[in-house]
C-alpha cells in the first residue's frame, strides 16, 4: 500500500511503499520540473570489505571492490554497455560509490518509465566475465591516478588517514592499482549476491511523475523477478580506538599553493545514533562549525585578512554508521601559522559558546540554505536515501532545526571539539614546472 | 513548455529580464556587466567583485556583510567573472529564500535587493579610493587563486591548451587574470576602474522566482534605477577568431604528475552565429559529449586507456577541445585513436544509432538546464549574445532536423590545431 505524507510548509508530498521483496520505494513529485531523477542505492560501500553472506563463510575481499563492482554493473549480457540504452532513451545515467553506499542513477526529461525499467533491470542483472573484468582494470587504474594527482582529494584523504587506525574508512574508495588487479569475477558475484538484494536497497524518484503510477510500475517489475527472502548480512569492522592514528599527515605534491585541512575525530560514544538523534547531532554540529569557521565568524575573517585562508576555505561534517569526523580547511599560504592560530584560538570560542542572537542567525541561515537545496531533485533524492539508511527522514530537517536550542548546540560543541581528537593534513609544494 | 521565457523591459539603460516560476523555493537575481576581454582589464575585472563584497556604507565590515546574509535566511550573495564570446562578464547576484516557505513569512526579496544595491553602488571608500585593506586582502586572495590553477590538473591543462592555441590573443587570457598585472593595481586605480564599469558597461539583470514581473520591475526601479542612469552603454564588440590552421602545434609540458593529461584543440569554423551550429552540437555530441560517444567508446571502453575522455565546444570561438587523462607511456596510442575518431567523423562514418542517441541526449541536456534558475538565466544570456537568436524550442527543433550530411559538412571543416600534453619529469629523451 502506498503511504502518502504531506509536508505542508515545504509544499512537498512524499509517497512510499515497501514492496514484498523488501525494496523500499520513495517518490517525491516535483511540479513544473522538466526532469525526473531516479536513484537506486544499495547499502554497500567501500567499508564493507569483511562480511558473512547469509548461510556462507565469512570473507575478506580486496580493497576497492565495491567501486569496481559499480563499474562492472553497466556491462550487459548483450555485450553492449547500458549507457547505450539510456542514450537512446534520452537519459543521462551515472553511478557512484561512497564509503557506505553504491548508487545508480539517471535523469531524463522523456521516457521516464522506460528509463526506470532500464535502471532496475541493469542493476538486477549482473554479467561479469573474466574478460570484461580484466578490461576494466586499466580504466580504474587511470581513475586512481587521476585522484593521485588531485590535491584536494589527497588532502581530504590524508586527514581521514590521520584519524583512523583500524576502521576501513581509511582505505581509499577505489582501492590501489595493486589491489584492483587481485579482483576476479568470483569476488564480484560474491559481493553482488550479498549486498544487492532488494531488501538492502532503496529506490528514490524525484521529478515530473505520477507517484502511484510509477510505484505500480516498480512493483510489477519487481514481482517478475525471483528474489528469495534474505537473512541478515553480517558485516565486520575492525575495532577503532578513540585516539587518532597520527596528529599530522604531510604530503608533497606539484601544487602552486600549500593546502591544510584539520578536524576532530568523533569518539566512539558519539557514533551510531539513529533516527531524529542522528539528524539532531548532524544539525547541531553544522551549526557550531558555522559559528567557529563560517564566513560570518570573526575568526574566519581574521584568518582571511591575515592571508592564512582564502575564499575556498570551507568545513564539513561526516556522520556515518561506524565513523564520524569534522573537517575544515583549504588553500593556505602558511599552514603552520594557520594551525597555530586554530589551536590557540578555537578553545576560547568553544569556552565562550554561542549566544542566543548568534544561534538564531545561524539557524536562519541553515533553514534558508536548506530551502535552496530543495530546488534540486538530485539533492533531494541523494539525501533522502542517505537519511533513510540512517533511520530518519530528510523532511524532518527543518522541523528539527526549529526545535533545536542554543544549549544543545553548545553542549554538542563541547563534546566534539576536543584537541585530544584533533588531527591535520598538509600538502606542500614540490617540483617546479618546466617547459620544452 | 511553460515557465521558461523571460519578459524583458528596462531599468534605466539596463535590460531587466524577469521569469515568473513557481517551481523554485528561492528567488534568484543576477546582474551582469559586459566588459571587453583584454590584458589591460582582465585582472581588474576579476578583482572587483571580491572587493565589492567586502563591505558597504551600511555594513562596513565583511563580518557585517556576511551576518546580514545570514539574517536574510542565508541569502547567497555572490560575485564572479566569466568569459563568453570574447567578452568578459562581471557577475553579481543574490539568491534569497521565498518567504512563503518560512513561518515568519519575511519579505526577503525587497530587503535583499536593497542590500545588493548597496554592495554594487555604495562601497566603502576613503580618499577617492576603495578601502586599502580590502584591496590588499583581495589581491592576496586573487594571487592565490591564480597560483592554485595548476593544482587542478584538469583545469590547468584546459587553460594551457587555450594559451597555446590562442597565443597573443585575448582568448588566451585566464579568466582570473594574470599575476604580473596584480602589483600595479591599488585602491585608487581599481576605484577608477570601478567607476568606468558601473557607468559605461552594458548591464543585464535577470530575476527568476515566484514573482510578479510588474512588482519586480518597480522594485528594481526603486533600488537600482537612479544608480544605473539613462546614459548609453555601448555594447562591447565580440572578438572572433577564424584563422586557418597551418601546422599542428605540439606542446609537451612537465610537472610532477602520476597521470598524463592529453588535450587536443580543434578549429571548426562554425559558431553559434551560424546555420550549422546545431550540426556542430551534434558533431561534438557524437565525437565526445557523452558516454555513448566515439571518444568514450574507443579510448576508454575498447582500449582501456583512460577513465575520462570527452570533448566540448566553445560556441563562440568555434573550438572543439578534447580532454583525457592517460598513462604517460600510452601517449602515441591515445593520440592516434583520437585522430582516428576525427577522421571517422570526417568520413561520415556515423551510425543511425549514434545520431538518434545524440539527438536524444542533447535534447535532454538542454531541457534539464531549464530546471535550475541559473540554467535558465544562462540559457537566456546565451540567446541574447549573438546576433542570431535561438529560443529553446527553436534550438531543439533545429537539433531534431540536423541531417547526417550537415554533421559531415561540419566534420570536413574541423582542423586539428594543437596537441597539448602534460606529463611527468621522467624519460626526457623519450620512453
Amino acid at each position: 500500500m502506498v503511504n502518502k505524507i504531506e509536508h505542508a510548509q515545504l509544499k512537498e508530498t512524499l509517497y512510499q511503499e515497501k514492496l514484498p521483496n523488501g525494496l523500499n520505494v520513495f517518490v517525491v513529485p516535483k511540479q513544473g520540473f522538466q526532469k525526473t531523477y531516479a536513484i537506486f542505492t544499495t547499502r554497500y560501500g567501500a567499508i564493507d570489505h569483511d562480511f558473512q553472506p547469509p548461510g556462507k563463510q565469512r570473507i575478506r575481499v580486496p580493497d576497492g571492490i565495491a567501486h569496481f563492482l559499480e563499474h562492472k554493473m553497466f556491462e550487459q549480457r548483450s555485450g553492449e554497455d547500458v549507457f547505450q540504452q539510456f542514450a537512446l532513451q534520452g537519459a543521462a545515467a551515472n553511478a557512484y560509490t561512497s564509503f557506505t553506499r553504491t548508487a545508480y542513477l539517471y535523469s531524463c526529461t522523456e521516457n521516464v518509465e522506460k528509463n526506470l525499467t532500464t535502471l532496475l533491470d541493469f542493476v538486477q542483472e549482473p554479467y561479469f566475465t573474466d574478460e570484461n573484468v580484466e578490461k576494466e582494470k586499466g580504466i580504474i587504474a587511470q581513475e586512481i591516478r587521476m585522484y593521485d594527482d588531485t590535491p584536494d582529494w589527497r588532502l581530504y584523504f590524508g586527514l581521514i588517514q590521520a584519524f583512523y587506525q583500524q576502521h576501513p574508512v581509511k582505505i581509499d574508495i577505489a582501492g590501489t592499482v595493486e589491489s584492483i588487479y587481485e579482483i576476479t569475477k568470483e569476488h564480484l558475484y560474491q559481493c553482488y549476491e550479498t549486498f544487492y538484494h532488494p531488501s538492502n536497497m532503496v529506490l528514490v524518484i524525484v521529478g515530473s511523475v505520477q507517484p502511484e503510477q510509477i510505484i505500480q510500475l516498480v512493483a510489477e517489475n519487481q514481482a517478475k523477478k525471483n528474489f528469495t527472502n534474505q537473512a541478515e548480512i553480517k558485516r565486520f569492522f575492525e575495532q577503532e580506538p578513540d585516539q587518532v592514528r597520527t596528529r599530522r599527515n604531510d604530503v608533497q605534491l606539484a601544487v602552486g599553493v600549500p593546502k591544510c585541512m584539520f578536524g576532530f575525530k568523533e569518539r566512539a560514544s558519539f557514533v551510531g545514533q539513529k533516527g531524529d538523534d542522528f539528524l539532531r547531532q548532524e544539525l547541531s554540529t553544522f551549526l557550531f562549525l558555522e559559528y567557529l569557521f563560517g564566513q560570518g565568524s570573526d575568526f574566519y575573517q581574521s584568518l582571511y585578512d591575515d592571508g592564512l585562508i582564502d575564499e575556498q576555505f570551507g568545513y564539513d561534517y561526516s556522520l556515518e554508521d561506524g565513523f564520524a569526523f569534522s573537517m575544515a580547511g583549504g588553500d593556505s599560504s602558511d599552514p603552520e601559522r594557520l594551525l597555530a592560530r586554530v589551536e590557540k584560538e578555537v578553545p576560547g570560542f568553544v569556552q565562550r559558546g554561542l549566544d542566543q542572537t548568534t544561534f538564531d542567525r545561524l539557524r536562519k541561515k541553515r533553514i534558508g540554505s536548506t530551502l535552496r537545496l530543495l530546488n534540486s531533485p538530485e539533492w533531494i533524492a541523494n539525501q533522502y536515501t542517505r537519511y533513510q539508511f540512517a533511520g530518519t527522514d530528510l523532511f524532518r530537517m527543518i522541523p528539527l532545526l526549529e526545535e533545536l536550542t542554543v544549549d544543545q548546540v553548545n553542549e554538542r560543541m563541547r563534546e566534539h571539539v576536543d584537541f585530544e581528537q584533533f588531527a591535520t593534513s598538509v600538502i606542500k609544494p614540490s617540483a617546479q614546472v618546466s617547459k620544452e | 513548455m511553460t515557465d521558461i521565457h523571460f519578459s524583458t523591459t528596462s531599468v534605466g539603460s539596463a535590460r531587466l529580464h524577469v521569469l515568473n516560476s513557481k517551481k523554485f523555493k528561492t528567488t534568484t537575481v543576477v546582474v551582469l556587466f559586459e566588459q571587453e576581454l583584454s590584458e589591460e582589464k582582465v585582472t581588474q575585472s576579476a578583482l572587483l567583485p571580491n572587493v565589492l563584497q567586502r563591505g558597504t556604507q551600511s555594513y562596513p565590515t565583511t563580518v557585517q556583510v556576511k551576518q546580514k546574509c545570514d539574517q536574510l535566511y542565508g541569502a547567497n550573495l555572490f560575485g564572479d567573472v566569466f568569459k563568453r564570446g570574447g567578452r568578459h562578464f562581471l557577475q553579481f547576484g543574490l539568491d534569497v529564500a521565498n518567504g512563503d516557505y518560512l513561518s515568519e513569512r519575511p519579505a526577503l526579496l525587497t530587503e535583499g535587493l536593497q542590500f545588493l544595491q548597496e554592495v554594487l553602488f555604495k562601497p566603502v571608500t576613503s580618499n577617492d579610493g576603495f578601502s586599502s585593506s580590502f584591496v590588499n586582502a583581495e589581491k592576496k586572495n586573487l594571487r592565490q587563486r591564480i597560483e592554485s590553477l595548476k593544482d587542478d590538473k584538469i583545469r590547468y591543462a584546459a587553460q594551457r591548451l587555450n594559451e597555446e592555441m590562442y597565443k597573443g590573443e585575448p582568448h588566451a587570457l585566464y579568466n582570473y587574470g594574470q599575476l604580473r598585472s596584480l602589483d600595479a593595481i591599488d585602491e585608487r586605480s581599481l576605484y577608477t576602474y570601478y567607476q568606468e564599469v558601473i557607468q559605461s558597461c552594458p548591464i543585464d539583470i535577470y530575476c527568476v522566482g515566484d514573482v510578479h514581473p510588474e512588482e519586480v520591475k518597480a522594485l528594481f526601479e526603486t533600488q537600482l534605477g537612479a544608480h544605473i542612469g539613462r546614459q548609453e552603454r555601448p555594447s562591447v564588440e565580440a572578438l572572433r577568431n577564424d584563422q586557418k590552421v597551418e601546422q599542428v602545434n605540439e606542446i609537451v609540458e612537465r610537472l610532477e604528475v602520476q597521470q598524463g593529461k592529453l588535450n587536443l584543440g580543434c578549429r571548426t569554423h562554425v559558431t553559434i552565429e551560424d546555420d550549422l551550429y546545431p550540426a556542430l552540437m551534434m558533431y561534438n555530441g557524437i565525437l565526445g559529449g557523452f558516454a555513448h560517444s566515439k571518444l568514450f567508446m574507443n579510448v576508454r571502453e575498447k582500449a582501456s586507456l583512460a577513465y575520462y575522455c570527452s570533448s566540448r565546444i566553445d560556441s563562440y570561438l568555434g573550438q572543439v577541445a578534447i580532454q583525457s587523462g592517460i598513462e604517460i607511456a600510452n601517449y602515441d596510442q591515445a593520440v592516434s585513436i583520437m585522430k582516428e575518431q576525427l577522421e571517422e567523423m570526417r568520413q561520415g562514418n556515423i551510425s543511425e544509432q549514434e545520431i538518434s542517441q545524440t539527438k536524444a541526449t542533447l535534447t535532454n541536456q538542454i531541457r534539464e538546464r531549464l530546471d535550475s534558475a541559473y540554467g535558465l538565466i544562462d540559457f537566456a544570456h546565451h540567446t541574447q549574445q549573438p546576433t542570431r537568436k535561438r529560443e529553446v524550442e527553436q534550438l531543439l527543433q533545429e537539433i531534431a532536423d540536423v541531417t547526417p550530411q550537415q554533421i559531415q559538412e561540419v566534420a570536413q571543416q574541423v582542423e586539428l590545431d594543437t596537441i597539448y600534453f602534460l606529463r611527468d619529469q621522467g624519460g626526457i629523451d623519450g620512453e
